[in-house]
């Protein structure tokens, strides 16, 4: 049977919430595959949050984080006409972005490996997170330098933006 | 696909222009050693990475790729950042100027996006001041 028309802006707007929280969800997980990865604390540390709104810490250490509809509750898009941006929380988010300089410890004196396979492995050619050559050397990076750029500006952010957004709309009542 | 050609587009004319500076600046690009770290000598580092190829389009032409320009400046730290802002200046030019190519029936049609930044760092053990701004691409190669 179909759905009463006087349910249809409340079913417009649930659906968009529904497409937004979507979307987020598929840009973290994105994010986690495109980024790098070392004990996983800075997988974990995403967030969506109103612009100009601070992000949490990171939500474990315990490998890769798979993210779902329950780290983007639907109380936070509740209200309209603000910006949502995605941010990490992790203290050392801009070293991990590539987007400031850092001190790196040598794999020699880690008593673990990383969670994700390196991409690089060897010597270290800069200070940002990202500069390590093939060749002799004990520096590990686990995603290639400004990923972070690429994942924006590459075409994956938008692709995973449509599928969240085509997914999330989808599911919401009346649009089924 | 042709990635070199895509490179060639965006690295010939960054060469070219802090080439033509005086003093020149030295560019370093992917798979290059830079100076090393503890010398205070200026120099910028462009990083080209690619994104998506051959997203399907409402043109003709699949032969294209998407991804993102880092354009980093290294200026001496301590001295304020008009050096480092008048190199930026340098490489901004450059990425205007690509916009601004007409495109013609063979080689590579290239246009950049927004430009994020400047953004400035500057870290206690490293000697210099770094300037850092990126844009995203599409390029396609004609034939």
């Amino acid at each position: 049977m179909a759905r009463d028309i006087k349910f249809l802006v409340k079913d417009i707007e649930e659906a968009t919430i529904n497409a937004a929280r979507t979307a987020c969800v598929e840009i973290m997980n994105g994010l986690v595959e495109a980024g790098p990865g070392y004990s996983g604390e800075f997988s974990s540390a995403w967030y969506a949050v109103e612009q100009g709104q601070s992000p949490g810490k990171p939500r474990s250490k315990q490998g890769l984080y798979k993210y779902n509809l329950r780290n983007v509750p639907k109380t936070k898009f509740k209200s309209s006409g603000v910006w949502f941006q995605i941010v990490n929380g992790a203290d050392h988010a801009a070293e991990a972005m590539d987007l400031v300089e850092g001190r790196f410890i040598s794999q020699l004196d880690q008593d673990k490996y990383p969670i994700k396979d390196p991409v690089n492995t060897g010597r270290r050619t800069g200070a940002r997170r990202g500069e390590v050559t093939s060749g002799a050397g004990f520096a590990i990076s686990t995603a290639p330098l400004d990923w972070w750029s690429t994942y924006n500006a590459g075409g994956a952010l938008s692709n995973d933006l449509a599928r969240g957004v085509q997914q999330g709309f989808g599911k919401a009542r009346g649009f089924k | 696909m042709n990635y070199q050609a895509i490179r060639a587009a965006v690295e010939n004319p960054l060469l070219s222009a802090f080439s033509g500076l005086s003093p020149a600046v030295p560019v370093y690009f992917d798979n290059i050693t830079a100076v090393p770290p503890n010398t205070t000598t200026e120099y910028v580092r462009v990083n080209v990475t690619f994104g998506i190829t051959n997203e399907p389009t409402l043109t003709s032409s699949v032969d294209n790729a998407r991804g993102a320009i880092v354009i980093r400046i290294f200026t001496e730290k301590g001295r304020g950042p008009a050096r480092n802002q008048t190199l930026l200046t340098t490489a901004v030019n450059v990425l205007e100027a690509l916009n601004d190519t007409a495109k013609t029936t063979s080689g590579v049609f290239f246009r950049v996006g927004e430009i994020n930044g400047p953004t400035f760092s500057a870290t206690e053990a490293a000697p210099h001041f770094v300037g850092r701004i990126d844009t995203s691409y599409v390029a396609t190669v004609l034939s």
